[in-house]
């Protein structure tokens, strides 16, 4: 099969009607659920189950239930804290980074991975709420004149952690939120059942599709884009920090940064992939979630896959070039040491499979996407596994070297949050549209004045 | 339609390019107040409605230096002056790692700001009594038209003529639409008094919440130098064990620090044959054993171990330590009496120590010689 | 509507005459001073000599990426500005001449390579990667493999402005693919042979990412630069817009950001820790003169830029976009500067009347290349199959 180069390619397949975009899009809001539906959420509410469970033991008990134990402090907790916020981080690449690089197949997917965004900073925020060992008394994490005269220390990067986290989280929600307000007004405009016209009413704030309206939403849009592009990459730079501003060899690595936001946008793209080759095919949106977008969804895999790799491969240079022997130490006993089984699942979850999408065919073939996805997400869990306690349970006393292993506890907790975060998605895609309803329209064929008609070339 | 008040014409348009030229025809008729309705953002529409580039950035900067100084401000009081603490060793308060704290505080203020005088400022929502909701106009350019209306308070207003323009741009569907002045206002909703009081309301209970929180919710005593600590004492009831004893049984076996297993009880014989006095025969030991000697020993036996003592009357007189037995006792015989007691002397374990009665032993020997002095002692 | 429908608005021009003598002037007035330089402080001029080396080969590579970039994400905007990247690519063949004094003065420049670092255990230990043959080795191999990448992709393009076949397009996006990774490793090696190297018992994983962003930055500037000033005399295809012109100075603008945000991870990890066996690179620019240096580097790299092309019309206003693509050049070299001298030259003053004769020699160096290789050369891609729809372009 040979491109034609010289024409533009269509977002969105099959020329469907304006109209019928509006009811395929909102048909799952207007649609009771069928039994899948409610199989699926009871699934994950088991789940979210045995995560609350295993969580009310912990808060009872107390962390003693956990693994963490000297000299690992920072176990499954912060491991998939880690991992949580890196799943966030491909929403807001779509939404942000390629709409300011006017990557126009992102329409059809920004929505749902701003959702998923969200999720999973919630679920992420869990995760340092209860590390802290008293969670009830988290709120001294806040910067606030308390009765003490106590303040944070703002030079520690897990306070920087609380900021950007937060901020995140808010802005985030006001990205997803902005991009609603016009699909509400239209599902407010569709419907007919009063309770539903109310609360879409409320929450469409009277957006009457005005263009003296869409004229500052779009600019607002650039701007919210132009914050949430350095802010995505501030929040994983600021979770590196947690751990490079530290001393201890094998976290103390000027690479950590990018390479941090580039695992993050790996594996968070890899798991946006994996939901959205449910919803297109549940909800019948295989025209507007082509197949297109997902190959170019696998190609960011390689490429942040790649980038992975490089970090990979130049930690482990400059740990030898360094000529420090702690730092190549470290490296030597993440791949031939007691966890040389997770390095070497890392490594080959995270820059070998992968580079199966060098090939068009596999790109392009859905099982084998899933797949490379569910191994990528397996490996950017690793990953954070091997950086956090690989480095701790060597630390620079041998004396006190120990072996860390997770308890049943911690296992559940990190069921729990899988549960938390699928079931969050479940009731998102039948509560809100989860494909932008006006971005679509925008980009399917025929939905813009031809240009020549216009005469739009300036000079 | 008596009390109603026309507030616009509108018509419908099919196409984006038709909808854009007709944003160009009315705008270049003259009409200021007129608006386009698309589902979508059109491209080229504000350009044809005459629109500059959106201000809103003007805010976003204005809200985004705030936030630096907000954050650089706060930051460097808490660490210079309310607060100022070594931290690993850096100033305290040196730039880079205040910086992402700052950006973060500068991100959320502009964006959130951005936001909110967009939609308020800007929009004037929320507003959802608008005369246009509701209608077919706005079912239609909500799902797959493009719509433009003039308004009826344009100046250049005239029904028929407005009418005519857009039928002449190839409007179809033509409407008017009308509102009723009681119960859908055109002003602003946000400086209505309900929704003043509204905003009035939230914010209290969100201070309230607040106070309740910080000052309730999170309360902690100060700082009671641990005056009250949640230890178990010696002797106490605990609910924590099984059986209810706050302290612990020491397991079978066990030999407290400094004990010395005493195997002879009910044999004094072996004792006076297996203790040795550990005890060297120093003026500093000799001393020691006195003034124990006088403490607990003397009251019965006497300050020079006669029997005689001040007490004598009160209880029976011990015989004197200077009889020929006593001198032959072994200092283990006379340990295991001090131990053990004798007769009418009860034990001294308790009141004695160990080292005390071995020194205590010296000193009666010490006695015994002195009162049996033979002539070369005298040298 | 297929490509014979569409008539591609370019009228073939040579060069404006003056760019090449204004070239040839700066370049025999760079020459003249930095030979001087030669002899009158000839170690500080070695190391300049190595920072104008650095400035031209980032400059080179880095646009030869660009092109790659644009074939493998499918960019469709900047296909008429490619055949200007490509003709900045071509620095690729000139960059080792200048990197030839270092060469003549191995020693010199490299201390690691001087007999005394035989003593030193660290250097010892580097021995195996950091040695005068495998230095040589990986020198002569990056040229060759990023001089194969140039000649393949550049053929194929310029061949489709006479046969217009799509197939080049996909030969090219394959070429592309491939070269991307191979370019990660040979800018990498680049910058921790000739930069990270001049300090050889410091190290930094995220360096020679810092390179790279330079090195982009500088290629993107040299790229805006040239086209603005072609566009403004109608040297280039009629009907670029605004939108491009926006294109171009966002992109300039994000990788001010980028840079920005490597340089503060690098700096901020390496003061936090404090460890004695990084923080003295940081230390060294912090002592006397320097520190004004510094500063002076995210003013001039960060602040300025930024400044210049914030706001959303000042990146498409052609007077700006040039003026922010100079700027942007410009401090690219201090930056390189800054990287470079302080090893040698850890007190005194920071600054020394011979080190500007090279940033003269790099400007002119880069503008006679570009004159030659686009000599008698279309400056537009015409016969790329995306060259309408890049014309219909649109935000």
């Amino acid at each position: 099969m040979s491109i034609d180069y010289s024409l533009e390619p269509s977002i969105i397949e099959g020329k469907p009607g304006l109209a019928s975009i509006d009811s395929t899009i909102a048909a799952p809001m207007e649609t009771r659920p069928n039994k899948n539906f409610y199989m699926a959420l009871s699934v994950t509410l088991t789940m979210l189950g045995i995560g609350a469970v295993c969580l009310g033991y912990s808060f009872y008990y107390g962390m003693g239930l956990w693994g963490n134990n000297n000299p690992v402090g920072w176990g499954f907790d912060i491991v998939n804290f880690v991992f949580w916020i890196g799943i966030g981080h491909a929403g807001t690449l779509i939404s942000a980074i390629l709409f300011l690089f006017r990557q126009k197949w992102r329409t059809g997917i920004s929505r749902f991975a701003e959702g998923m965004t969200i999720f999973a900073v919630m679920t992420a925020g869990i995760f340092p709420l209860i590390h802290v060992g008293r969670p009830w008394l988290d709120g001294y994490l806040m910067p606030y004149p308390n009765q003490h005269g106590l303040w944070v220390n703002f030079t520690s990067p897990l306070v920087w952690d609380v900021f950007a986290v937060s901020t995140y989280f808010i802005v985030s929600a006001i990205f997803w939120y902005i991009g609603l307000i016009p699909d509400l007004a239209t599902l407010r405009d569709r419907t007919v059942d009063k309770i539903r016209k109310t609360i879409y009413s409320i929450f469409s704030l009277g957006w009457r599709h005005s263009n003296r309206h869409w004229h500052h939403y779009e600019m607002s849009y650039i701007i919210l884009a132009g914050f949430a592009t350095p802010l995505v990459l501030s929040v994983h730079t600021i979770v590196s920090f947690d751990f490079a501003v530290s001393i201890l060899p094998g976290w103390h690595s000027t690479i950590f940064p990018p390479y941090f936001v580039a695992g993050a946008v790996f594996s968070g793209f890899a798991m946006v992939q994996n939901a959205l080759i449910f919803v297109r095919k549940i909800f019948n949106y295989e025209h507007i979630i082509t197949l297109d977008t997902l190959e170019k969804m696998n190609k960011i895999m390689i490429a942040t896959g790649s980038m992975v790799g490089y970090a990979y491969a130049m930690e482990f240079f400059i740990a030898w070039y360094s000529g420090s022997p702690l730092e190549t130490f470290v490296f030597v006993n993440r791949a031939f040491g007691d966890y040389a089984w997770a390095y070497w699942i890392m490594v080959s979850c995270n820059v070998i499979f992968p580079q199966l999408f060098w090939f068009k065919k596999i790109r392009r073939s859905i099982p084998l996407m899933f797949v490379v996805g569910v191994f990528v997400n397996i490996g950017m869990w690793f990953e954070r596994f091997v950086i956090v306690v690989t480095s701790l349970s060597r630390d620079f006393l041998p004396s006190s070297w120990a072996y860390y292993k997770p308890t049943l506890y911690d296992i559940g907790i990190l069921i729990g949050s899988f549960g938390l975060f699928f079931s969050l998605l479940l009731i998102f895609t039948r509560t809100l549209p989860v494909v932008s309803i006006a971005e679509v329209k925008a980009v399917s064929d025929g939905a813009q004045p031809t240009h020549h008609a216009g005469g739009s070339h300036a000079e | 339609m008596q009390n109603k008040v026309l507030y616009s014409v509108t018509g419908i348009f099919q196409t984006p390019d038709s909808i854009k030229h007709a944003a160009k025809s009315i705008a270049d008729a003259g009409y200021k107040r007129y608006d386009i309705n698309t589902p979508y953002p059109v491209h080229g529409i504000p350009k044809a409605m005459g629109m500059t580039i959106s201000k809103l950035g003007y805010f976003t900067l204005v809200f985004g230096l705030s936030g630096i100084a907000l954050a650089l401000g706060f930051t460097w009081i808490i660490t210079n002056i309310i607060y100022p603490l070594v931290q690993g060793g850096k100033p305290f308060f040196a730039l880079p790692p205040f910086i992402p704290i700052t950006f973060e505080v500068t991100v959320l203020l502009s964006s959130c700001g951005t936001v909110i005088i967009m939609l308020l400022l800007y929009f004037k929502f929320p507003n959802n009594s608008h005369p246009l909701h509701d209608t077919n106009y706005m079912k239609k350019v909500s799902s797959d038209k493009y719509g433009a209306y003039i308004m009826a308070d344009d100046p250049n207003f005239d029904q028929s003529k407005v009418r005519s323009l857009l039928e002449s741009l190839g409007a179809i569907d033509i409407e008017d639409i009308y509102y009723d002045e009681e119960t859908v206002s055109l002003r602003p909703k946000v400086f209505e008094p309900k929704f003043l009081g509204f905003l009035l309301v939230a914010i209290l209970i969100t201070a309230g919440a607040t106070y309740f929180t910080l000052n309730k919710l999170l309360f902690m005593p100060p700082f009671d130098w641990m005056s009250f600590q949640s230890r178990v004492n010696a002797q106490s009831l605990s609910t924590f064990f099984p059986d209810k004893h706050g302290m612990r049984m020491p397991p079978s076996g066990t030999i407290a620090r400094g004990f010395m297993p005493f195997p002879y009880e009910g044999d004094p014989d072996k004792a006076g044959k297996m203790l040795v006095n550990p005890m060297t025969n120093t003026q500093e030991n000799i001393e020691q054993g006195r003034k124990q000697y006088d403490i607990f020993c003397s009251p019965c036996h006497d300050w020079h171990g006669t029997g005689n003592s001040r007490l004598r009357g009160q209880f029976p007189n011990p015989p004197s330590l200077h009889s020929q037995k006593v001198r032959n006792w072994s200092d283990g015989m006379i340990y295991y009496i001090i131990t053990m007691g004798q007769n009418t002397m009860p034990s001294y374990a308790y009141q004695v120590s160990r080292e005390d009665r071995w020194a205590i032993i010296l000193y009666v020997r010490t006695l015994q010689r002195a009162m049996n002095a033979k002539p070369e002692d005298i040298k | 509507m297929s490509t014979q429908e569409f008539q591609v608005n370019y009228e073939k021009k040579g060069l404006p005459s003056t760019w090449l003598r204004n070239g040839l002037i700066f370049l025999v007035l760079g020459i003249g001073l930095s030979a001087a330089a030669y002899f009158i402080e000839p170690q500080r001029a070695l190391i300049n000599g190595v920072v104008a080396y650095m400035f031209v080969f980032g400059c080179g590579i880095a646009s030869l990426f660009l092109i790659a970039l644009e074939y493998i994400v499918g960019a469709v905007w900047s296909v008429p500005f490619r055949r200007i990247s490509e003709f900045l690519a071509a620095l690729l063949f000139i960059a080792p001449v200048l990197a030839l004094p270092a060469f003549f003065n191995f020693h010199q420049v490299f201390h690691w390579s001087a007999p005394e670092a035989a003593s030193d255990a660290i250097l010892k230990a580097k021995a195996p990667y950091l040695n005068v043959s495998f230095f040589v080795i990986r020198f002569i191999g990056i040229f060759i493999i990023s001089w194969l990448f140039y000649f393949f992709i550049i053929r194929n393009s310029r061949k489709q402005d006479v046969s217009r076949e799509q197939f080049l397009t996909k030969r090219n996006i394959t070429l592309s693919g491939a070269f991307i990774p191979v370019f990660a490793i040979l800018i990498s090696i680049m910058s921790l042979d000739w930069l990270m190297s001049l300090e050889p018992h410091w190290f930094s994983t995220i360096f020679c990412v810092y390179y790279f962003a330079g090195s982009l930055l500088a290629a993107i500037a040299a790229l805006t630069f040239i086209v603005v000033s072609l566009n403004e005399r109608g040297y280039l295809i009629k009907g670029l817009t605004e939108d491009h012109y926006y294109s171009l100075g966002g992109l300039m603008f994000a990788f001010t950001n980028f840079w920005a945000y490597i340089a503060f991870s690098q700096f901020l990890l390496i003061w936090y820790a404090n460890l004695p066996e990084e923080n003295f690179w940081f230390i060294n620019r912090m002592n006397d003169t320097w520190s004004y240096i510094s500063v002076g580097l995210i003013v001039l790299k960060f602040v300025m830029p930024y400044a210049l092309l914030a706001s959303q019309p000042s990146k498409m206003n052609p007077g700006r976009l040039k003026l922010a693509a100079f700027w942007i050049l410009g401090a690219q070299y201090y930056d390189l500067f800054w990287l470079a001298i302080p090893n040698y030259y850890k007190t005194g003053p920071a600054l020394h009347w011979t080190d500007f004769g090279f940033p003269l020699l790099a400007i002119g160096v880069i503008m006679t290349v570009f004159c030659i290789v686009a000599r008698g050369k279309n400056l537009v891609p015409i016969g790329d199959p995306k060259l309408k729809r890049s014309m219909d372009f649109h935000l």
